[in-house]
């Protein structure tokens, strides 16, 4: 197929631009006024799925007396305390291959088997390179450190629970 | 009386007309559906890169061979999607399971091309650019070469 069966003309042509670049153009701007208040500012860094990205890898500090371990992968939640209950159900549904530590503003219930960890100053998650959202407050996502206890990948993720496949997939990657 | 030639093209140029809207209609859902497959990725930032970056490469091949072949190509909103499809093979990848790779830069800077001095907005720029140059492409080659250009002595 070609475009027309006559010749397109110079107005025609002037047409097929303006629309794509009013049309593309307004979608990127609908995009970038949808992002949220715990997104991260600069989008690249957000959820990027490759690890080691730089600043990282950089050493893992305790977060609690088991975790992280030598020898065992960990994933270390950061999130808010109203979104600790849907992270839970997911945490418990999701049976990571992986210990798991789960640090919020202020003290928590508790969550099956994994850690909790209050951190009202936000120190752990600068430990971890969490990015600070673009709306400001602690961060919600998550880091992944490897058995070498060292920090591989963190993300800002304020829909962790939503997808939980996707740090299964950065565990397997280590 | 009923003008017969211009009735017919009238005709012509209508059917041609709905015949583009249903491709262009085809391509709008294939890259929904492209986009409603990032369930790996924020399907917001990451599709305009890949969207952007693909397109632009494939209008800048449509811009050569149209300019070689003096006469557009053909299935033009499919060589975008293509174009698409291979800026984001990874993260179709990433959606079974398998994270991305420093390698997977060979289809077409897919890790480093998110990293752009002005991310979106720049490769949303490139894109106008390319496109610029295509539709550039098919005006000049619509008009008759002059004889010099096509060899005469």
């Amino acid at each position: 197929m070609t475009i027309t069966r006559h010749p397109p003309t110079g107005r025609g042509l002037v047409a097929v631009w303006l629309v794509l670049a009013v049309g593309l153009g307004s979608l990127l701007l609908v995009a970038g006024v949808a992002e949220g208040p715990l997104d991260d500012a600069d989008q690249a860094r957000q959820r990027p799925g490759v690890l080691d990205l730089a600043p990282l890898p950089v050493p893992a500090a305790p977060v609690t007396d088991s975790v992280p371990l030598s020898g065992r992968p960990a994933v270390v939640f950061f999130t808010s305390s109203e979104r600790l209950d849907g992270l839970c159900a997911a945490v418990r549904a999701g049976e990571l291959d992986a210990d798991v530590a789960i640090v919020t503003p202020a003290a928590g219930p508790t969550c099956g088997t994994a850690a909790m960890v209050a951190d009202p100053a936000g120190r752990l998650a600068a430990t971890y390179q969490l990015r600070q959202p673009d709306g400001g407050g602690p961060p919600v996502g998550y880091a992944v450190v490897d058995a070498q206890r060292r920090v591989r990948y963190a993300t800002l993720d304020p829909t962790t629970a939503e997808h939980l496949f996707e740090v299964r997939t950065m565990l397997a990657a280590l | 009386m009923t003008d017969q030639p211009s009735y017919r093209r009238r005709v012509s140029d209508t059917a041609a007309a709905l015949r583009l809207c249903l491709w262009c209609l085809l391509a709008v859902a294939v890259e929904i559906a492209l986009f409603l497959s990032y369930r790996g990725h924020d399907s917001r930032f990451h599709w305009f890169t890949h969207f952007f970056v693909g397109a632009s490469a494939a209008l800048l091949i449509m811009a050569v061979v149209a300019w070689r072949r003096r006469r557009p190509v053909r299935y033009p909103l499919i060589w975008p999607i293509l174009g698409h499809l291979i800026a984001m093979f990874p993260d179709i990848l990433f959606a079974q399971g398998i994270a991305h790779q420093r390698w997977m830069d060979v289809f077409l800077g897919h890790l480093n091309t998110h990293f752009m001095p002005g991310r979106n907005l720049t490769w949303y720029l490139v894109f106008l650019a390319t496109l610029g140059f295509y539709l550039a492409v098919l005006g000049r080659i619509r008009r008759p070469l002059p004889a010099a250009a096509l060899g005469a002595r």
